[in-house]
């Protein structure tokens, strides 16, 4: 079985009815079929859009509480700085940030999927695939 | 299938292979099934987690890959 590392623009479009992947993000959440992770970072970076971008902080803890869950499950990988070196290395290679590079790097160590609603500089880039690309259950 | 050496106490495996008497299996073929239930209720356990706390979704606008990178700390 892959795990599916998820980044944190899934966690988000799960939670805004609004956003383009909102559906099949929320169908990953819930699939019951998938083993589901992330990164550490990811708690820091949804807190961010809660409070900076959406103007709610009260948004925060049921998006940390969305992590926790996947501690549960999959994990949440810790940012080591083995994991910053790769991390910086990616993103040297592909030009993209070392925030991005983190998830991406993650799931290369880990033998993990990385799923990713950054087209621009994930997907593109064939560093990540889009919820919308997974289909249920695919995972296993 | 991948085979492997897993180190367990004593008194755990002797309750292992009790079962695995039980039900006329092996022992390889009964901690393959501990592992498989244990992995699908963990899996199950989070999915209606995430069902319930997804219940609170509300409307932000979109584009939430846009806004991670908008929001995190400049150089």
């Amino acid at each position: 079985m892959t795990t599916l590392l998820l980044d944190a623009s899934v966690l988000l479009a799960a939670f805004d009815p609004e956003d383009d992947h909102h559906e099949p993000a929320r169908a990953l959440l819930e699939d019951d079929a998938a083993t589901l992770a992330t990164l550490d970072l990811a708690r820091y970076e949804v807190a961010n859009v809660a409070v900076r971008a959406w103007r709610t902080p009260k948004s925060v803890a049921p998006l940390l509480t969305v992590i926790e869950k996947l501690a549960d499950d999959g994990g949440i990988l810790p940012s080591t700085s083995t994991l910053l070196t790769k991390a910086a290395e990616i993103a040297e290679r592909d030009t993209i940030s070392v925030y991005d590079a983190a998830y991406a790097a993650a799931a290369d160590e880990g033998g993990h999927r990385l799923v990713s609603c950054d087209e621009r500089d994930l997907v593109s880039k064939g560093l990540a695939t889009l919820p919308a690309s997974v289909r249920p259950g695919s995972a296993r | 299938m991948a085979k492997v050496m897993v180190s367990l106490p004593d008194d755990l495996l002797a309750e292992v292979d009790a079962e695995a008497r039980r039900g006329g299996t092996t022992r390889s073929a009964v901690m393959r099934e501990f592992a498989d239930t244990a992995l699908r209720r963990r899996r199950e356990g989070r999915a209606a987690a995430m069902r319930s706390l997804l219940n609170d979704a509300s409307p932000h606008g979109g584009r939430a890959a846009e806004q991670v990178k908008a929001t995190r700390p400049g150089p």
